[in-house]
């Protein structure tokens, strides 16, 4: 008897499993961001995102939130999404993985965008231009392993003023997961020093959230190129010739402030592919990419 | 030194004993006989359990430590009598003293050459004699041996009893061979279903008197 | 004759073993990052108080995904590893199914994420597949030592598959039964760790609550866990498990859709080591490679096995601390319900979540991974050599306390001890390999950093290395067994603890 249930269950499964057809509806626009800040708020944050963009391209668009970094290029790469909001780093590993993909947007900020190390108030070290030896010896965590602000940038221009590896510089190096966490630590003091995107430093700060009697901010990296929206090349097959140059209207045309705030940027502006070779350039001499 | 009052016991819900009155003196060698099943085992608890302190038990399925040595298990006998400490460094590296003690309790048992041996390595009758060696190492007013010598050859038996006469002044034995009973013991106590059916002193009984209860 | 007292091979093993561990704490890593920790500790048990059930969909949603995962990750490897286990006598199914078991859950996940992106196939394979792998050894190892008397009956003529279904089966079925369901409530953990890389089970949410200090939350998602392994028994019925198995599908579809594509570029090109991609010489190749193997398959390897090591003895010692909290011989029942208690919610917390707990807590350095893994270990012994210690009858006149532990009950379970321990040896070392992940320096850490990098060349070599050790250690632990003469025999109702002890 138990027998037969077993040999039932064992058909029905491979049955189901061959019938499991899981292709979305093929004009859907699925996109998604890397997952750099409060990651339980990702879907609030992108969700209305997608809901404008809808609205705007008169097609069905869809975020999912993904985990690392990493998996969103794969999921750009697999075509399994569209457009993603990617940081420097990522979108010139997507674009190099994804011939014919192209940056379209990017915020008003992203040209010149900053990385600030921050520092927990016990060891002392204070906001100066130069920058700051004395983090020399002390614990020190970076964003997520994939990160152009949390550890792309930070890691060259601390590898190029102490004229040694990160790993030789500090007494710990750690990888928070992203900048939130990062602010987060270094506050706590789980971390002596930190690098953090100065957007999402500026933002927390702005809103409270962070206790600056115990963290502040003791350098800004020069500036680079960072976050753009990048589209894969073959929408326009997909969903009709101009396809992307529609997206990049309806984005750099997103003047609510309220869905602004969510990246947080003050505006988009137009983006292309070359505007980010510096970030190439980089991520080659640090060794990220061959 | 012995004193039981109409007693009953039950084991495993059957009763197996019915009102064992018993009364034994300082200095008795007692043997019970009778068949098994008729409450040699179920005694010899039932006295334990009234008289714990400062009684050496011989129990039937010996409860030894396969993968200690002899020593340690001859040892276990007076574990309460030192400190948790002494034991413990006993048990890494045995204490010499202690060493030379339980080697006399072997060689009087005929298994000194066995001394550091994992019982488990053991044949059954020497089990059975590290048991014993235990109970002697233990030392006591009373010794309650369950069927101590089941398991040796008729030559060995002879031994081992005489180490335990000299060993305890108060003994009470389960023995099933009515021959040995009568030579080592001065009183017999004969059971059967859970009764006292006999109680005699050794030396006005003869083998035929206790053949009757098999 | 001999009078030399000479301790057993067990007990110079384990001193070995004691010594090793001692060694290797001086390359380990175990200081405590953090400056507040037991503020932070405070913290999370604040939560507790008051758990947050505000979010139930996404609760709810969550623990959905992690059920259908585990369910049909279980099924579809049970059935393929019972069809294996019948052609298990081949040499090389045994090869490559001890290689599969080899390589983590999440580590099959990480692999699969780069070929089936976001699809559910990626959760499925990343379960079903070492599942499936594990599954055959054991059910093998079911029918070679299950009772071959039935067959003898048989007459010779009838057919190999209905002999097997008349005279086989029906007396092993309760073996396989029991392993089965129990390979489920391991699902049900491996299913929820797959979250922490993306999947969308119970370990997204938590580490995303945990992210963000939610620790009401994070309550919320353990005690529901705790509750849903707790009553395993009652929902998981034979009656209901087609129901299960037939809408867990719908539950973990998705719009994403898989494309032949990718999975020949994984094949061809992604894993495919850069310098042969890129055409260069030998030399370069070689460059590559070893500067690929001395800086992180070196280091990785190094900070493995002394985590492992240190893990394995540590989770040895809280055995034997453990084991007396539900035993008889030590504690009245008032006292033993509380062991029960303790070692349940420990042996139920997947050791990777009890290490992201402790690694917010203290920071990455080994000590919160070592505390992890040991109280893991440790419940999960010590439960089985609780359950042991029953079975042992004591004299009347035994000792008590620590006499009784140390001259009566731990000689006597030693061994069994021990060859639970080795048996978890490996995976030990293969959680220690994975808690790298967390940003610990063990082989994960480099195998994660290659993958953050998209180096899936580099991820492939590590993860082969990664594996090739743990099926070292396997070997080592099994001629150890033999050598030491340790034996855990697979009865119906030791099968269970062999299970546990083995998964």
């Amino acid at each position: 008897m138990k027998f037969k249930v077993f040999l039932s269950v064992l058909f029905s499964t491979l049955i189901l499993f061959s019938n499991m057809s899981l292709s979305a509806s093929p004009n859907t626009l699925v996109f998604s961001a890397i997952p750099d800040q409060d990651e339980t708020r990702l879907k609030q944050r992108f969700g209305d995102i997608a809901k404008y963009l809808e609205k705007q391209l008169g097609v069905p668009v869809k975020y999912v939130p993904v985990k690392s970094y990493a998996a969103v290029v794969t999921a750009f790469r697999n075509n399994q999404i569209q457009l993603a909001w990617f940081g420097g780093l990522s979108g010139v590993q997507a674009r190099l993985k994804v011939p014919g993909s192209q940056a379209i947007a990017q915020g008003v900020e992203d040209p010149k965008f900053h990385t600030y190390i921050i520092a927990n108030h016990s060891t002392g070290l204070k906001a100066s231009d130069e920058f700051p030896k004395g983090v020399a010896g002390k614990t020190f965590t970076f964003g997520s392993k994939g990160s152009t602000s949390g550890r792309l940038m930070p890691q060259y221009y601390i590898e190029k003023n102490m004229g040694d590896k990160v790993d030789n510089v500090f007494k710990r190096v750690g990888f928070s997961g992203n900048h939130s966490k990062t602010i987060a630590l270094v506050q706590s003091g789980a971390y002596e020093v930190g690098a953090v995107n100065f957007k999402v430093w500026e933002k927390e700060v702005e809103e409270g959230k962070v206790d600056t009697s115990k963290v502040s901010l003791i350098w800004k990296t020069p500036a680079y190129p960072d976050y753009q929206w990048t589209i894969r090349g073959d929408v326009d097959k997909e969903f009709g010739e101009g396809f992307s140059n529609k997206v990049k209207a309806a984005l750099i045309g997103l003047k609510d402030p309220d869905l602004l705030g969510r990246f947080p940027r003050s505006g988009f502006i137009e983006a292309k592919n070359s505007d980010f070779d510096p970030i190439l350039e980089t991520a080659k001499s640090i060794g990220i990419i061959d | 030194m012995i004193q039981l009052q109409s007693e009953s016991a039950s084991y495993h819900g059957v009763k197996t004993l019915h009102d064992i009155d018993l009364l034994v003196s300082k200095g008795e060698k007692l043997a019970l006989v009778g068949q098994s099943g008729s409450g040699k085992s179920t005694l010899i608890k039932l006295i334990y359990e009234h008289y714990p302190v400062n009684t050496a038990l011989v129990p039937q399925d010996y409860g030894l430590v396969n993968n200690l040595s002899v020593y340690h298990n001859v040892y276990i006998g007076r574990l309460e009598q030192h400190t948790t400490f002494y034991n413990l460094v006993n048990l890494i590296r045995p204490k010499s003293e202690q060493v030379e003690i339980v080697r006399a309790i072997l060689v009087g048992l005929q298994l000194e050459d066995y001394l550091f041996r994992p019982v488990g390595r053991l044949s059954g009758g020497q089990k059975q004699r590290v048991a014993v060696a235990r109970s002697l190492f233990q030392q006591g007013h009373l010794l309650l041996a369950d069927e101590p010598v089941s398991s040796v050859d008729e030559q060995q038996s002879r031994v081992v009893l005489k180490q335990m006469l000299n060993g305890f002044s108060t003994i009470v034995l389960a023995l099933h061979d009515i021959q040995l009973a009568l030579a080592f013991c001065d009183r017999i106590i004969g059971l059967e279903n859970g009764r006292i059916v006999l109680d005699s002193p050794a030396d006005e009984l003869t083998e035929k008197d206790l053949l009757s209860l098999y | 004759m001999i009078s030399v007292y000479k301790h057993s091979p067990a007990w110079n093993v384990s001193w070995l073993f004691v010594f090793l561990a001692g060694f290797s704490l001086f390359f380990a890593d175990i200081e405590v990052i953090s400056l507040e920790p037991w503020e932070e500790l405070k913290r999370l048990f604040m939560g507790l108080l008051a758990p947050d059930w505000s979010n139930l969909s996404e609760i709810g949603e969550a623990f959905l995904q992690t059920l259908a995962f585990a369910i049909l990750g279980v099924a579809g490897g049970s059935v393929i590893g019972f069809l294996l286990a019948q052609i298990f006598h081949w040499r090389w199914i045994q090869v490559s199914c001890a290689f599969i078991r080899a390589i983590h859950e999440l580590f099959w996940a990480l692999i699969f994420l780069q070929i089936f992106g976001l699809h559910p196939l990626t959760g499925l394979l990343a379960i079903g597949l070492p599942y499936a792998a594990t599954f055959a050894k054991v059910y093998a190892e079911i029918l070679e030592e299950g009772d071959r008397s039935a067959l003898q009956a048989v007459s010779l003529d009838a057919s190999r598959i209905s002999t097997f279904f008349y005279a086989r089966l029906p007396d092993l079925w309760e073996h396989f039964k029991t392993y089965t369901s129990y390979r489920l409530e391991c699902g049900l953990r491996s299913s929820a760790i797959l979250g922490f890389v993306g999947l969308p089970t119970l370990g997204y949410t938590l580490s995303s609550a945990f992210m963000e200090g939610h620790y009401s939350v994070v309550w919320a998602l353990l005690l529901l866990f705790y509750l849903l392994i707790a009553t395993i028994r009652y929902w998981v019925r034979p009656a209901l498990l087609p129901v299960y198995i037939i809408a867990a599908p719908f539950i973990v579809a998705n719009d994403s859709t898989i494309s032949f594509d990718n999975v020949q570029r994984f094949f061809t090109e992604d894993i495919i080591p850069a310098p042969i991609m890129r055409g260069e010489s030998l030399s370069e190749s070689w460059q590559w490679l070893s500067d690929l193997l001395i800086h992180q398959a070196l280091p990785g390897i190094a900070n493995t096995v002394v985590l492992t090591q240190i893990a394995l003895v540590a989770s040895g010692i809280l055995t034997l601390v453990f084991f007396p909290l539900i035993s008889t011989h030590f504690f009245k029942p008032a006292g033993r319900t509380i062991g029960h208690v303790l070692l349940v919610i420990l042996r139920t917390t997947p050791e990777y979540i009890l290490a992201y707990i402790l690694l917010q807590l203290w920071g990455p350095s080994m000590l919160p991974a070592i505390v992890a893994l040991a109280l893991h270990n440790g419940a999960i012994i010590g439960h089985l050599i609780g359950r042991y210690s029953l079975e042992i009858k004591l004299r009347a006149d035994a000792s008590r306390g620590l006499n009784r532990y140390f001259y009566e009950l731990l000689p006597r379970l030693y061994g069994q001890f021990l060859a639970f321990l080795f048996y978890r040896w490996e995976i030990i070392m293969r959680e220690s390999a994975i808690l790298g992940i967390l940003g610990i320096a063990t082989l994960g850490f480099y195998i994660d950093s290659s993958i953050q990098e998209l180096h899936f060349d580099k991820a492939m070599i590590l993860i082969f290395i990664t594996a090739l050790l743990n099926v070292l250690v396997d070997a080592l632990s099994r001629y150890l067994r033999a050598k030491l003469r340790l034996k855990t025999n697979v009865d119906c109702r030791a099968t269970n603890d062999y299970c546990t002890a083995r998964e």
